[in-house]
């Protein structure tokens, strides 16, 4: 059992999608328990791989089948393998999306329109996350990475909003242009690399641990950090980078390649809302700290500052845009993309604080910003309106509400006692050090970068002032009696939530013994090995 | 995971975490407690404070004059850093414990009486428990991190506290407004604690203090943490939250924005003050001076009584900035801890004055605003105990002879007396701007008590005013003692008593001239004001705080604002614009090979096919079914076949 | 005694005339009047022909056997015209197009 866990999180939800199938669409409660069922199995999965995870910096309960292996003469052979693992970086994300999706299922039982499909959809799309943070196989990390648009795409076609179409066929395009943009670096590591296991054949493996080594690139090839062919300005080690990092920076999202995620999140329904915040962005900054870092180190540390900077304009473009915004759902999108700019900071910075604060921000942001869109759904249910302008005073009829959004706000906020003070702290402590441990940054990007801690008070405070507190009315024709006071499924979302943001906002330790390793041997290795390579090119 | 240095018996700490922790336990208890039984909730929080204070009263013994309390526990590690919390009770936090947790309580026995008839006094009570444990850790707090982290937390209870009225556009305005200055001065503390983590990868206070020469990254340091106190002690430039923030319950105010949270600033500064550098006291004392004057001349002209005593904070809180300034932390330290005695029994003392007038109102239903002077006047005989209490701790404040906040002036007038040196510089300047400050001082408190006790009766002649009840009045008398002299020093003329002693470093300067001049100094600022009792200075300026609001307005706000307009069109505009281009251009194209498809590529294998088609039906009209054609074409055939024969 | 050319032109305007009709008359009755006629030139070039041999009279009766037959044929001709235009209210052949693809 303890080596096929992995294995057992990425295909439970499969298998139940193919049982799903046989189900009669009328019988809708079962697609509901069927689901629920999943993500309770993969909780206790989760609990288990817990009880076997060693906190030591290696890979863990690793699986490893081969899959495809095509011999092709002259040309070497393909091979491609399944080939999963648990590590500091992966562990916590997977862990996140197991509680994200059993909340997500729970926030999706108002969903009444064609709940077969939308039971099955999310199935697949739980299958398709958790394969892409778990595979170590860069082929079979682009499969899932790739099959996540699938049912994320229809999710947002079929149950979203007024311009529903608009959004999910912006967000499909964007994805897909990242995707491409990856699958070409991927074309080219695949061309370049040989896997050392077979010595004298020549095997071109998808292996992502093979890649990060640069004994392992076959000499004369495209991305050989011996003889790099030059394409223009840069050698084309330097275009796979800046390819993979566009790829991923769509996914993450950074400005300027953010205008898909307003709309998506506006149009999608609630518990959409909460997977792409919470675990699709996870993906971009998991793509750069898994692939695109660690293979090309050298062009990494050629790029840190450009990283850097594109994290911390993030950082106040969004907030800016954020404090422009009429739309609740909207704001909360934009104070997504303003933080997912720290996790760029913090990944270009390569201090170990900077990297373990990244990967606790992907953590805490998951955990702060599915309650954010939560609470923006809870409003929607009653209202089906976002409208910041057309409430307020809200707190006079929604006491419990107005506090769990007063948690929620300032949690994002990064108040201190929520995650997201750990891990911003961290950044900016990470970041601002850069300049005298590797000289990668300069101070000012962390100097500039509070300017977003001061803009995000400012909207959700702005929002409270406006929304919440003041004389109650309501304008634009919401009916009175449609504000009532959470229900107890909401509080079994948002309380659980609240909680594991305060908890890791206090106690980072448990959490940190995870990542430490992860970020200390990250930052050494990317740093080592990128320095090595840029000596003798 | 406890690693334990202390000097001292595990018996304090103990006292010590049930100082800290008993505030917070008040936090939840309120919360928890169900709104049918709210009303035990002021019971309990404040017994829960006394106990603290008690504690806190054990812990100030053990620890005055002795060694200090060290505890450190790990927190959590990131790669080779280990990240402590820990607690660090050395004398100055012992006097700061002492004066958070004495006023707490009496602001939460107060308050019981205050705050009887409000709906939501659970999240009230909740609130002042989080602010004390919040306030506390600051003063506990042995790294900056761990200080910054508090800071910022008190920040949140001072914004829930203000905006406690939340159904008031003013309350909420205001707190919104408290809250983000306090968050632009923390970006500059946390640009500080970043240059220091940078530079020594320790947030330690007792470590940082060992780096003992003098480094180029102090200046900068230090400066950027000055902007956290600028914010949180509304300093000049970031002064105008503090005046707004009394838009909160008046208990609230004489707590948090008198005595303790804004006097945070104050102490963040005595306990870090071996990191500045001279560059960088030069700023402070400077930025102190501006704050002083203009929160002195802002007093003198307004007309709400909580706004008044508002500015008055901002200036007396320059006071103890330029007295750090000049290097005299224990001279800010003992203005700061005779300030939150009389400045507090002042609030709550004017309090009780809103209290008296809103009950009172509430019977007759006469209206009108009770904070504002001009309505008031005469209240002596109908408030007597009031009035008391305001002259005892209007004396301190104004630094009359006899009164604690005489000491303490003094205490900062000699230390900027010593620090001028004896050239002719811009440090007389300074020396100048605390003498008019002090000056103004009594002019404005003389002109308050004039205007509310003193006179004809004005609005409130036909009031049926009442003295507050007694659990308000216990906290003033006890606030109203504590504003005379021996409370800090047996002699009513020289600040060293036993506070000053037990704080001052070795350097102690008395002069018996300071004394008397600065008493002559007060007696003829006395009788200036009464002599100018009855004039009002209007001055607009004044009384919108030298129009700093609308200049932030202008240059912060608006730009801001319409830099966000900016940033959305161009998301709209450019990125989606550029976005919907070229996806527009790959529909043209797309038409376009449609078209081409279509009319070229098809219509070339159409015609192909066309052709087959149009000889096809050429030759199936040969035999289309009629005999009378077959016969023809084939006669027509054998003709053509005769005429071939034939030629 | 006239030369034999002359009965040659006379039958071959006579089938010509019959042809024409045969080709461009819609209705059934008068092809049948056409192939009469025809009938009827080549009878003419039989009974011209025997001149070419006038000991024997074998144009003569294959002239009149050809009579004969066209009177049979001609009955039948009629019968199943009359027949058609009982079925089919019609006799001109061209709109008897049932069979037609």
């Amino acid at each position: 059992m303890q080596q096929y866990l992995i294995s057992l999180l990425i295909f439970t939800p499969l298998v139940a999608a193919l049982i799903g199938i046989f189900i009669p669409a009328k019988s809708i409660p079962y697609f509901k328990a069927l689901t629920l069922l999943v993500n309770i199995l993969q909780l206790l999965f989760l609990i288990l791989i817990f009880s076997h995870y060693e906190s030591n910096g290696t890979i863990q309960l690793v699986e490893k089948q081969s899959w495809i292996t095509i011999n092709m003469g002259e040309l070497g052979t393909l091979k491609a393998e399944y080939f999963v693992g648990l590590d500091g970086l992966n562990l916590p994300l997977v862990a996140l999306s197991v509680v994200v999706l059993l909340i997500t299922t729970l926030s999706s039982w108002t969903i009444n329109k064609n709940v077969k499909g939308y039971f099955l959809l999310l199935l697949l799309l739980n299958a398709s996350i958790i394969g892409s943070f778990t595979a170590l196989d860069f082929l079979l990390f682009y499969l899932f990475f790739e099959f996540m648009l699938l049912p994320m795409f229809f999710l947002i076609a079929i149950w979203g909003g007024a311009r529903k179409e608009y959004a999910s066929i912006k967000f499909f395009l964007y994805t897909l242009v990242g995707s491409i943009f990856i699958l070409i670096a991927m074309i080219g590591l695949y061309l370049s690399v040989n896997d050392p296991s077979t010595p004298g054949q020549l095997v071109h493996s998808f292996n992502m641990l093979n890649m990060a080594e640069s004994s392992n690139f076959i000499s004369n090839t495209i991305l050989d950090p011996q003889h790099s062919w030059k394409i223009g300005p840069f050698p084309a080690r330097y275009w796979a980078f800046l390819l993979l990092f566009f790829g991923f920076a769509i996914k993450l999202p950074m400005v300027p390649l953010h205008t898909w995620l307003p709309d998506a999140h506006v149009e999608a329904p609630t518990p959409i809302s909460v997977i792409l915040a919470a675990l699709l962005l996870k993906i971009g900054g998991y793509g750069l700290l898994r692939i695109a870092y660690p293979i090309f180190p050298d062009a990494a540390m050629h790029f840190s500052w450009f990283v850097g900077l594109m994290g911390v304009i993030s950082i106040i473009y969004g907030g800016l845009n954020a404090l422009a915004c009429k739309d609740l759902k909207r704001l909360i999108a934009y104070s997504s993309i303003s933080h997912m700019g720290f996790v760029l900071l913090g990944i270009a910075s390569l201090t170990t604080e900077g990297i373990a604060g990244s990967v606790y921000q992907m953590v805490s942001h998951g955990i702060i910003s599915a309650m954010l869109f939560l609470i923006a759904g809870v409003l929607y249910d009653r209202t089906h309106d976002r409208t910041i302008g057309n409430y307020s005073g809200l707190s006079t009829k929604m006491q419990s509400y107005t506090a769990v959004v007063v948690v929620a706000f300032f949690a994002s906020m990064g108040l201190p006692g929520f995650s997201g003070f750990i891990a911003e702290i961290l950044i900016f402590l990470g970041a601002f050090k850069s300049n005298s441990v590797n000289g990668l940054l300069h101070e000012s990007l962390a100097i500039f970068a509070t300017v977003g801690l001061v803009l995000s008070a400012a909207y959700y405070l702005w929002t409270l002032q406006r929304m919440f507190f003041g004389p109650f009315h309501l304008k634009g024709g919401i009916i009175e009696s449609s504000i009532v006071d959470l229900n107890k499924r909401e509080y079994l979302m948002l309380v659980p939530l609240a909680i594991a943001a305060l908890f890791f906002g206090i106690f980072p330790q448990p959490l940190m013994d995870i990542i430490d390793p992860f970020a200390k041997q990250f930052s050494e290795f990317v740093l080592n090995s990128g320095k090595s390579l840029t000596l003798n090119p | 995971m406890v690693e334990v240095q202390s000097h001292q018996s595990t018996t304090v700490e103990l006292f010590l975490l049930v100082a800290l922790l008993l505030p917070l336990l008040s936090f939840f208890i309120s919360f928890s407690i169900s709104e049918k039984y709210s009303w035990v909730v002021p019971f309990i929080t404040t017994l829960l404070l006394l106990t603290s204070v008690v504690s806190s009263v054990y812990v100030f013994f053990s620890v005055w004059k002795h060694e200090p309390v060290v505890v450190q526990l790990h927190w959590f590690t990131i790669g080779n850093f280990k990240f402590n919390v820990g607690i660090l009770v050395n004398n100055l936090s012992a006097i700061m414990l002492i004066v958070v947790t004495g006023i707490s309580f009496l602001v939460h026995l107060y308050s019981s009486g205050y705050m009887a008839a409000d709906t939501s006094i659970r999240r009230y009570f909740a609130m002042l428990g989080f602010f004390t444990f919040s306030m506390l850790g600051i003063v506990v707090a042995d790294n900056l991190l761990l200080i910054f982290i508090f800071w910022e937390l008190v920040g949140f209870s001072s914004y829930m506290l203000i905006g406690h009225w939340k159904e008031k556009i003013e309350a909420s305005a205001a707190a919104s407004k408290a809250f983000l200055i306090n968050r632009i001065g923390d970006a500059g503390f946390l640009i500080g604690l970043m240059i220091v983590w940078a530079n020594q990868s320790s947030f330690n206070l007792i470590e940082l203090t060992n780096t003992t020469e003098i480094l180029s990254w102090q200046t900068s340091a230090s400066l950027c943490i000055f902007c956290g106190v600028i914010g949180k002690s509304a300093q000049f430039p970031l002064l105008n939250w503090l005046p707004d923030a009394m838009e909160g319950p008046t208990p609230v105010s004489a707590l948090i924005h008198a005595a303790t949270m804004v006097a945070a600033g104050v102490f963040l500064l005595a306990r870090i003050h071996f990191m500045f550098t001279p560059p960088a006291l030069d700023v402070v004392i400077i930025v102190g001076g501006i704050t002083a004057f203009m929160g002195a001349l802002g007093a003198l002209v307004q007309h709400d009584i909580k706004k008044i005593l508002a500015y008055s904070t901002t200036s007396q809180l320059g006071l103890m900035v330029m007295a750090v300034g000049v290097g005299a932390p224990e001279a800010a330290i003992l203005h700061l801890f005779t300030h939150a005695f009389f400045k507090a029994g002042l609030f709550l003392a004017a309090g009780s004055i809103i209290h008296s007038l809103h009950q009172a109102q509430h019977k007759t239903h006469d209206h009108f605003d009770v904070q504002d002077v001009r309505n008031l006047g005469g209240l002596r005989k109908k408030l007597p105990f009031t009035f008391i209490i305001f002259i005892l701790c209007g004396s301190a404040l104004a630094g009359l002879p006899f009164f604690t906040g005489f000491l303490s002036k003094d205490a900062i007038l000699t230390a900027i007396q010593q620090w001028i040196g004896s050239e002719f510089s811009w440090k007389w300047f300074m020396l100048a701007i605390a003498f008019i400050v002090s000056f103004i001082t009594v002019l404005y408190t003389l002109r308050m008590i004039w205007s509310v006790f003193m006179g004809e009766e004005k609005r409130t002649s036909t009031l049926p005013i009442a003295e507050p009840p007694l659990v308000m009045r216990i906290p003033l008398a006890i606030l109203g003692f504590a504003s005379l002299w021996f409370v800090v020093c047996s002699n009513p003329f020289d600040y060293s008593g036993w506070l000053y002693s037990g704080l001052h470093a070795g350097k102690y300067f008395h002069s018996s001239f300071m004394p008397i001049v600065s008493a002559v100094w007060v007696v003829l600022a006395l009788v200036v004001g009464y002599i100018l009792r009855k004039k009002s200075i209007q001055s607009s300026l004044l009384l919108h705080n030298f129009y700093l609001d609308r200049i932030y307005n202008a240059l912060m706000v608006k730009p801001t604002l319409h830099l966000t307009s900016f940033t959305n069109y161009l998301d709209k505009k450019w990125i989606d614009g550029f976005i919907h281009s070229t996806v527009y251009t790959q529909v043209i194209l797309a038409h376009f090979t449609n078209w081409f498809d279509r009319v070229i590529i098809d219509g070339s294998v159409d015609g192909v096919a066309g052709l087959a088609k149009g000889v096809g039906s050429v030759t199936r009209s040969f035999q289309n079914g009629k005999i009378q054609l077959y016969l023809f074409w084939a006669i027509f055939s054998i003709i053509i076949f005769l005429i071939w024969l034939i030629i | 005694m006239f030369p034999l050319q002359h009965f040659l032109y006379l039958s071959a305007l006579l089938f010509s005339i019959g042809l024409i009709i045969i080709i461009t008359k819609r209705n059934a009755i008068m092809i049948l009047l056409g192939i009469e006629l025809m009938l009827n030139a080549s009878n003419l070039n039989l009974v011209a022909f025997n001149q070419l041999n006038p000991s024997t009279l074998d144009g003569q009766f294959f002239s009149l056997f050809v009579i004969i037959v066209a009177v049979c044929e001609a009955a039948v001709g009629l019968s199943l015209v009359l027949r058609v235009y009982h079925e089919h209210k019609t006799s001109i052949p061209d709109e008897l197009n049932n069979l037609k693809d």
